[in-house]
């Protein structure tokens, strides 16, 4: 296609560039007005005193920020959902991974396809009633406890409802498709032939493993982490559900800020403040999500 | 460097036969080709002989050592595939260190003989390269100095030039057999080029739906095929349908074919193959045709100019025969002109239909 | 070589294991809400009782009504927009493309929660306000990429010279759209505005933020009840969102290969 014809040059092209903004400009102009505008509409308010509606007086102050640095509570709730975070990414890591190469290179033909669906297939369902679901399974005197008491006779109640391990266990459920997407992505465009000329020179299952299938899964394992650890980051409904009283989040703290305190400033200062650091580890990782997606 | 042997080698896939007891005994150094068309079971053999596929029933033995319950990475084989299957996230020196390394060959050591390797197959300087910064010849080179680094017992070839063009094929194939004179290493080659293996090989096993149907070196196979399969498959033979009379063949027109070796028990019915080259095309003129054995009238339906050669097609009876004359600046026979086929006792080839 | 057999079939009890995992919890709260006492006693004792309750709870009712009116309308403007802009990227090659396909990322990429907190500030801040329209054009905006992403992947494998072929015959530049490129673009449109369904019906986050008491989406009214100590009502409602919310993904999974070719 004709690189050169592109804007400035007269005639074709200046037909060429309507068409190409009669075509993006609506998607776009949506996007700027609902997701950009708003991102900086709020960063503008992570520096006001005040919500500057009706009467109420807002100047221009860094105290959201200061508010951070400065009180305990804020980071120590921060480095909380950012382990939080990590946990979750390695648990879906550690559990989906080989979930993803038993499909990319065991299973095969039409079986694979099959499966793969019913994998992802609870991942495009709804958010809020798997989790919901999980509180059917972990409640006291649920099916887990009754489970594990018909197994072993007299253990007693789990109490795992209400838990940080609950919490875990329901977004690791939530989350554990995407890397496992990801990952099988990333494994079936792994030649066959690789692995076998590995063993052929005399690698073993593990050494194949280490050298070559992991190093080459690399960006699909990477793109999962940043999918699942970003999300995980600023999840506020899962620990509500899952953790009650002990699921403070950082999430549910700036949930808090914009649906009970009514302290927007604060709110939107903590949000950038997260999406400061998300930004940086996207900066890291999202060369690695376009090279698989 | 060892003996490799095949006793009774059989694998089913599914309801496919895809290998029948084949024996087959791959001498120390020499260089063996496996031909057959796609389908024929002669991947599966060689990747038996790997150690990737698992055998139903029968024995395979290394250096007179059974190997059938060893994993690939203990069999001590070089592997090289049809697409190379280089390591994309490692450069030429970590690709061709990779089995020394596994078997924790030291640094000293390792960069020694991966140097040697890449010298044997005239590859210096391109150490750090990555395999997508290669051409198909140097990745071929690469993989080929990857599989001999770890001086394995045996080298196993899927189709290695299969991905090649024509001209640097032909100079591969020359590589390829100097690079295993030298290190003189059994080698089984597996093909479907039949012009490769003739070329290539020591010796040459011809394999059909499973079975390993004639083996010999490429002059045997080519003179003397020992059925119709084998003579249609290598190079371009007419075959002719007869029966054994009084030590001749007779075809179903009365015409006598004889051959240099006895044709076989009186009365049974038998294919003779004639090679297209053999076959000396006249133009029946005037002159009273000789009434000798395996001379044929025949006439020119069509032919085809093909350079060096001319292929004739002609017809007699209902059959159509190839005829290759070279090109000697000769008078083309015209299209539908009568000419008479003749060819030597020592070109009629019978074999099993 | 026995082994070999062995660790296949140890993956694949694993992945059975996997999708225990995966579907315990959904196949509990669907068995829970055929369950008649409100304590989930077990056994189960068999009935309808909720689902009945279900159709006497007009809160939900109104609330799944809501759900699915802005879904259709987020599903016919996201395809709408999103199918357009994918032509533009499929067909011309222009200065800017990179960075209008890297404008992608944020809706997907940044948590929901910033997502929703900057819509409501921004709303309430323009006078849009809260309510079913802001819930659209939240939804719309989520649902765009989606939307770009399925109907480029389908372009992708479109032969250019088909389009060539068609201007060769004197079709013209929309002549050539409508009946070349777009009907076989179909199972691509298709899979894309069952993506923005699913989308916008399942989304919490956004329509929680953007939702008035008055005024709010299924999702919402399930966390609500959630938080206030739920009745049994609410396993029913959710099973059959879940069920609603997999019939659509399979419907994009008749349309759209997932895990890219073979």
């Amino acid at each position: 296609m004709a690189r050169s014809a592109v804007a400035g040059a007269p005639g074709i092209s200046r037909s060429r560039l309507t068409t190409i903004m009669v075509l993006t400009g609506p998607a776009y102009i949506w996007l700027v007005v609902t997701v950009l505008l708003p991102l900086s509409v709020m960063l503008y308010f992570s520096f006001l005193s005040d919500v500057p509606i009706g009467k109420r007086v807002a100047v221009l102050t860094i105290e959201n920020y200061a508010a951070f640095f400065e009180k305990d509570f804020y980071r120590i709730l921060m480095l909380r959902s950012f382990r939080l975070g990590a946990e979750v990414t390695f648990y879906c890591f550690l559990f989906g991974f080989p979930c993803a190469y038993v499909l990319a290179k065991v299973i095969k033909g039409r079986w694979r396809e099959a499966l793969f669906l019913l994998i992802i297939l609870p991942f495009w369902s709804n958010a809020l009633v798997r989790i919901f679901s999980w509180t059917m399974v972990l409640r006291g005197n649920g099916i887990l406890e009754r489970a594990v008491n018909w197994l072993i006779p007299d253990f007693g109640p789990l109490g795992l409802m209400f838990t940080y391990p609950a919490i875990i266990v329901g977004l690791v459920h939530s989350y554990i498709p995407y890397m496992i997407l990801t990952c099988y992505i990333s494994l079936q465009a792994i030649d066959d032939h690789l692995i076998e000329a590995a063993r052929s020179l005399g690698a073993g299952r593990f050494t194949v493993l280490r050298r070559l299938v992991l190093p080459l899964a690399f960006p699909g394992i990477l793109a999962g982490a940043v999918l699942i650890f970003v999300p995980v980051l600023g999840s506020f409904m899962e620990p509500r559900i899952l953790g009650g009283r002990i699921g403070t989040f950082i999430g549910t703290i700036i949930e808090d800020q914009f649906t009970a305190v009514f302290n927007w400033p604060l709110g939107a200062a903590l949000s950038f403040i997260m999406l400061g650091i998300v930004l940086l580890i996207l900066l890291i990782g999202v060369p690695a999500v376009r090279r698989v997606i | 460097m060892a003996q490799v042997t095949l006793h009774e080698v059989s694998k089913v896939f599914g309801r496919l036969k895809a290998l029948d007891r084949v024996s087959i005994q791959f001498e120390d150094g020499e260089f063996y080709a496996l031909l057959g068309p796609s389908g024929s079971g002669k991947t599966t053999l060689l990747r038996m002989i790997a150690g990737f596929e698992i055998l139903d029933s029968g024995r395979i033995t290394i250096a007179g050592e059974p190997v059938e319950d060893k994993p690939v990475e203990k069999r001590e084989i070089g592997m090289v595939f049809q697409n190379y299957a280089l390591f994309p996230n490692m450069n030429v020196f970590d690709n061709v260190a990779f089995g020394l390394s596994v078997r924790g060959t030291g640094a000293a050591e390792t960069k020694r003989r991966v140097g040697e390797s890449l010298e044997l197959v005239q590859l210096v300087g391109l150490d750090q390269r990555k395999p997508h910064q290669l051409s198909g010849g140097q990745k071929q080179r690469v993989a080929l100095a990857r599989a001999l680094v770890t001086r394995p017992r045996v080298l196993l070839l899927d189709e290695p030039l299969g991905a090649l063009d024509k001209a640097l094929r032909v100079e591969m194939q020359i590589e390829l057999k100097r690079i295993q004179r030298n290190v003189a290493i059994t080698t089984i080659f597996v093909t479907h080029d039949q012009e490769e293996a003739l070329t290539l090989s020591d010796r040459i096993g011809i394999l059909n739906n499973g079975r390993l149907v004639q083996e010999g070196s490429p002059h045997e196979i080519y003179e003397r095929p020992t059925s119709a399969f084998t003579a249609r498959f290598l190079g371009d033979a007419n075959l002719l349908r007869g029966t054994v009379r009084n030590g001749f063949v007779e075809l179903a027109d009365g015409t006598r074919l004889s051959s240099a070796m006895p044709p076989g028990a009186e009365g049974t019915p038998v294919v003779c193959a004639v090679r297209a080259e053999k076959i000396l095309l006249e133009s029946a003129g005037g002159e009273a045709l000789g009434q000798g054995e395996n001379e044929l009238p025949a006439r020119v339906i069509s032919h085809i100019f093909a350079g060096s050669s001319l292929t004739y097609l002609v017809g007699w009876r209902d059959e159509t025969l190839k005829v290759h004359v070279q090109n000697r600046g000769f008078e083309v026979i015209p299209e539908g002109a009568a000419v008479r086929l003749s060819w030597p006792t020592g070109d009629t080839v019978v074999v099993q239909p | 070589m026995r082994r070999r057999y062995t660790l296949a079939s140890f993956g694949r009890f694993y992945l059975a294991l996997m999708l225990l995992f995966l579907y315990l919890p959904i196949v509990v709260m669907a068995l829970m809400s055929f369950n008649s006492s409100p304590f989930y006693r077990l056994p189960i004792d068999w009935s309808l009782t909720w689902y009945s309750a279900l159709a006497q709870n007009s809160r939900l009712i109104d609330a799944g009504l809501n759900s699915l009116w802005v879904a259709l309308a987020t599903t016919g403007l996201a395809t709408v927009l999103g199918t357009a802009a994918s032509l533009a990227f499929f067909r011309y090659d222009f200065k800017g493309k990179k960075v209008l396909q890297l404008l992608l990322f944020p809706p997907i990429a940044i948590p929901w929660l910033i997502i929703g907190t900057s819509m409501l500030v921004f709303f309430f801040w323009v006078g849009i306000g809260r309510g079913l329209h802001a819930m659209v054009l939240g939804h719309v905006a989520l649902a765009i990429p989606y939307v770009i992403i399925v109907v480029s992947a389908r372009l992708r494998s479109f032969d250019p010279h088909l389009e060539e072929a068609a201007r060769s015959l004197g079709a013209t530049s929309w002549q050539t759209t409508w009946r070349v490129t777009l009907p076989w673009t179909a199972p691509g449109l298709v899979a894309a505005a069952l993506f923005a369904f699913a989308v916008s019906f399942d989304q919490f986050v956004i329509s929680y933020f953007l939702s008035t008491p008055g005024v709010s989406t299924l999702p919402v009214e399930i966390y609500t009840a959630i938080r206030k100590g739920f009745t049994p009502e609410i396993n029913a409602v959710s099973t059959i969102i879940i069920a609603i919310s997999m019939a659509l993904l399979l419907g994009v999974a008749r349309f759209y290969r997932f895990g890219g070719e073979r």
